[in-house]
């Protein structure tokens, strides 16, 4: 779980997180409103003395690339690379701030986040609403600050003028840092809190506690219920993206690119550990220094069938490849996750679970285990009489393995994107299919969902309930939607839902589906019913 | 007309063998470094590139077909831009320079055709028919490119004091300087329909590294197809 920063908190990196390599993304959701955000790398005067440090759109990263902008990506309206470790030691303090491109005021914003990401896992989380400011045209939303070690504060301070004059105000006079907050002694993380990448799924929260629930909705949502058009964040980021380092859409965006020391989930299109500035998106104008013949530019060389010069020069090229050499150097990429949970994803599609740090067994999906290390028994694990009966009567079973002992163990499926998801108490409906593995600490049981129409006469589903961790596979990339007054969702696309959610099916019956022959196909729809603070999961794909 | 994919235009060869987007592999192509590719990856060429089924290496041919580790290659030669791909699976591009690896061959997607390789059997996999028995082995200075049904994983055997297995179904590759053995985590249960489904495990030992894709689908989609 990410820890909750207030305006004026502060805390040691090294508190939240072993890593130096973090993820720094801002998300504002304000409709009709730009933002421009931005990074200053101050001095001990807290002023920019340098302005190669000032990280912005049109000056994507510094010198020495420990800042980098790396444009809207998983949610965020912008986000940020910050390598502390590589960060010149005049620089003592890096301040994040938005403006208002354009005319609005801070009071307009409907709510907003600065995160922090490292290790693939939200560490850090700084939530703020337009209620906080008034007529401000900029706001520094929090800092990272060097104080014997490097720290994060939630500033959360307005600012009258706009970009420039903030600017101008780092350039001129320093500005008056708000009396330090007494350091919360917050419960440091527990240990078998699971690594949540913090795209695709947030920690589905008790159904009492909206704040933390789908990252995709607004973090807090407002009181009453979340307008629908709310959580669409990244649309006004448009002007501020500069050469996205991935095609739009070519490859999918890294939930985190905020690797610890090897960089896990690295973005894929990436030529592993290249430290050089990263080859312009496809389709852009390249680099002054460009591959001499290079095919598929528009000036080629007269024929392919130059044998002598102008094949040599391909023959050279390898040696300025920005890849390393050697099998160990290009797979460097893939490399294992490490951190002391009990569940930690690797990527989006592996997650390993520790069954050393307290014995607890796992259950998981016959057959899921792609890798162990350590020595851990795989055994069968019976539903029981009673359950057979009910799994073959509801086609809710699961057929599950044991997994026992020390060591860690890798679970993947068919490549299917996997999910965990941590629960403190509360409940969530999974069906039975979806899941991949679960502590063996929860409960479930088999719930059933009547209503007219459904082949069968009834759905059925598993929910899940205690306190630990399940995980649930999705293929493809799914969608979080926060349960609103109208929200449908298809019966077979569904995957999960928060238990406190109440289905009823909806089904359309039309005169014209039942007089014409070739209907939609969508007959029978689920329609969610809760407060809000709910969420409901759809997969891309219709089982 | 166009924009929305202008994006996907190829972008400057920087190496002789690159990703396009993570799922498709883009290879420049020069006379007298010629490749070896899996039959029916190309999916698109550009220039002048020509391709005979097999190599003539006839005990390597032989071999295949006592071992079914043969997977079909043909020989790809000439000046252009090749661009591969294996079903949508991902593709993991290594400049070896100098290392070797071994690859399961349902994994091997293409590799320069000076590289040393040869199809081996595995050592201490005794009486163990089907996957992992065969294996491919490839060194030398040059680059190959494999294929992992989603985003593999490497994990380092040394790091633990323990032996590392692997389901044979999920492995993609190892440096060969590791021990394999078979191990069987078979019990009398399973007989009577109540394993685990982890009939079969491989273990790894010794410094080296084994990739991992996350899926246990292991059929050969371009076999498949014929």
């Amino acid at each position: 779980m990410p820890r909750e920063f207030q305006r004026g908190h502060k805390a040691r990196i090294s508190d939240l997180t072993a890593g130096t390599d973090l993820y720094v993304g801002v998300q504002i959701s304000a409709p009709g409103l730009t933002f421009d955000i931005s990074c200053f790398g101050l001095d001990a005067d807290e002023r920019l003395s340098d302005d190669r440090y000032f990280i912005f759109f049109n000056q994507p990263k510094s010198p020495e690339e420990s800042v980098q902008l790396l444009g809207a990506q998983a949610g965020d309206t912008e986000s940020f690379r910050v390598t502390l470790d590589r960060i010149p030691a005049q620089i003592r303090k890096l301040s994040f701030t938005a403006t208002v491109d354009g005319a609005g005021q801070m009071s307009q914003i409907g709510s907003g986040y600065l995160r922090v990401v490292a290790g693939g896992e939200e560490v850090a989380r700084y939530a703020f609403d337009g209620s906080e400011f008034t007529t401000e045209r900029a706001v520094m939303l929090g800092d990272f600050y060097l104080k014997d070690v490097w720290r994060f504060a939630a500033v959360g301070q307005g600012f009258d003028g706009g970009l420039d004059a903030l600017l101008k105000n780092f350039g001129g006079e320093v500005l008056e840092e708000e009396a330090p907050a007494p350091q919360q002694p917050q419960a440091p993380q527990t240990g078998g809190a699971p690594g949540f990448a913090p795209p695709v799924f947030g920690a589905p929260s008790g159904p009492a506690a909206p704040a933390p629930a789908p990252t995709q909705a607004p973090p807090q949502p407002a009181p009453g219920h979340t307008p629908p058009p709310a959580p669409s964040p990244s649309v006004h980021a448009a002007p501020t993206i500069v050469a996205p380092l991935t095609p739009p859409g070519g490859t999918v965006p890294p939930p985190a690119p905020a690797p610890a020391p090897y960089g896990q989930q690295p973005p894929y299109g990436q030529a592993p550990g290249h430290a050089p500035a990263p080859p312009p998106g496809y389709g852009q104008p390249p680099h002054a220094p460009a591959p001499p013949p290079g095919y598929g530019q528009p000036p080629a060389p007269p024929g392919y069938g130059q044998v002598p010069g102008q094949a040599a020069s391909y023959g050279a090229v390898p040696q300025g490849a920005p890849q390393a050499a050697g099998v160990t150097a290009a797979l460097s990429a893939f490399k294992e996750t490490p951190t002391g949970q009990r569940w930690t994803l690797q990527n989006s599609k592996l997650i390993r679970a520790d069954l050393g740090t307290d014995g607890r067994p796992v259950l998981a999906r016959q057959g899921s285990m792609v890798l162990y290390q350590g020595k851990v028994d795989f055994g069968y694990k019976g539903a029981g009489f009673a359950g057979r009966i009910v799994g073959n009567a509801t086609g809710q079973e699961m057929q599950l393995m044991r997994c026992t002992g020390h060591g860690q163990v890798f679970f993947a499926e068919s490549a299917t994107h996997l999910h965990p998801v941590e629960l403190q108490g509360d409940a969530i409906c999974v069906s039975a299919e979806n899941v991949l593995a679960f502590d063996e600490s929860l409960q479930y049981e088999v719930r059933r969902i009547e209503g007219h129409g459904i082949p069968g006469g009834a759905l059925f589903t598993m929910q899940f309930q205690g306190t630990g961790t399940i995980v649930v596979k999705t293929h493809g990339t799914p969608v979080v939607l926060p349960v609103t007054p109208t929200t449908f969702v298809d019966s077979n696309a569904v995957v999960a839902w928060s238990a406190a959610a109440q289905v009823i099916v909806s089904s359309q019956v039309r005169m014209r589906r039942n007089a014409y022959p070739g209907h939609t196909g969508e007959g029978v729809n689920l329609q969610f019913r809760a407060a809000p603070g709910n969420f409901v999961v759809v997969q891309p794909y219709e089982v | 007309m166009n924009q929305p994919l202008a994006g996907y235009a190829p972008a400057p060869v920087t190496a002789r063998m690159e990703k396009h987007g993570s799922h498709m592999l883009k290879v420049a192509m020069q006379t007298g470094s010629d490749l070896l590719a899996r039959v029916g990856s190309m999916v698109a060429y550009e220039g002048f590139v020509q391709y005979e089924p097999n190599p003539p290496a006839v005990r390597q041919i032989a071999r295949d077909w006592i071992t079914g580790e043969g997977a079909p290659l043909m020989k790809c030669s000439g000046d252009g831009l090749l661009y591969l791909a294996d079903y949508g699976a991902n593709v993991v591009v290594i400049n070896l320079n100098g290392d070797a690896i071994s690859v399961n061959a349902t994994n091997l997607l293409a590799f320069d055709a000076h590289l040393t390789w040869g199809v081996e059997r595995v050592k201490g996999l005794a009486k163990f028919a089907g996957q992992g028995l065969w294996n491919t082995r490839i060194s030398g200075q040059g680059w190959i490119a494999l294929t992992s049904r989603g985003e593999p994983i490497v994990v380092d055997c040394g790091g633990g004091e323990d032996e590392t297995y692997v389901d044979p179904d999920a492995l993609v590759a190892w440096s060969p300087n590791l021990k394999v053995k078979g191990k069987r985590s078979f019990k009398a249960q399973s007989l009577i329909g109540r394993g685990s489904g982890e009939a079969y495990q491989m273990a790894f030992s010794g410094q080296g590294i084994v990739v991992v894709q996350p899926s246990e689908d292991s059929t050969d989609r371009l076999r498949v197809r014929g």
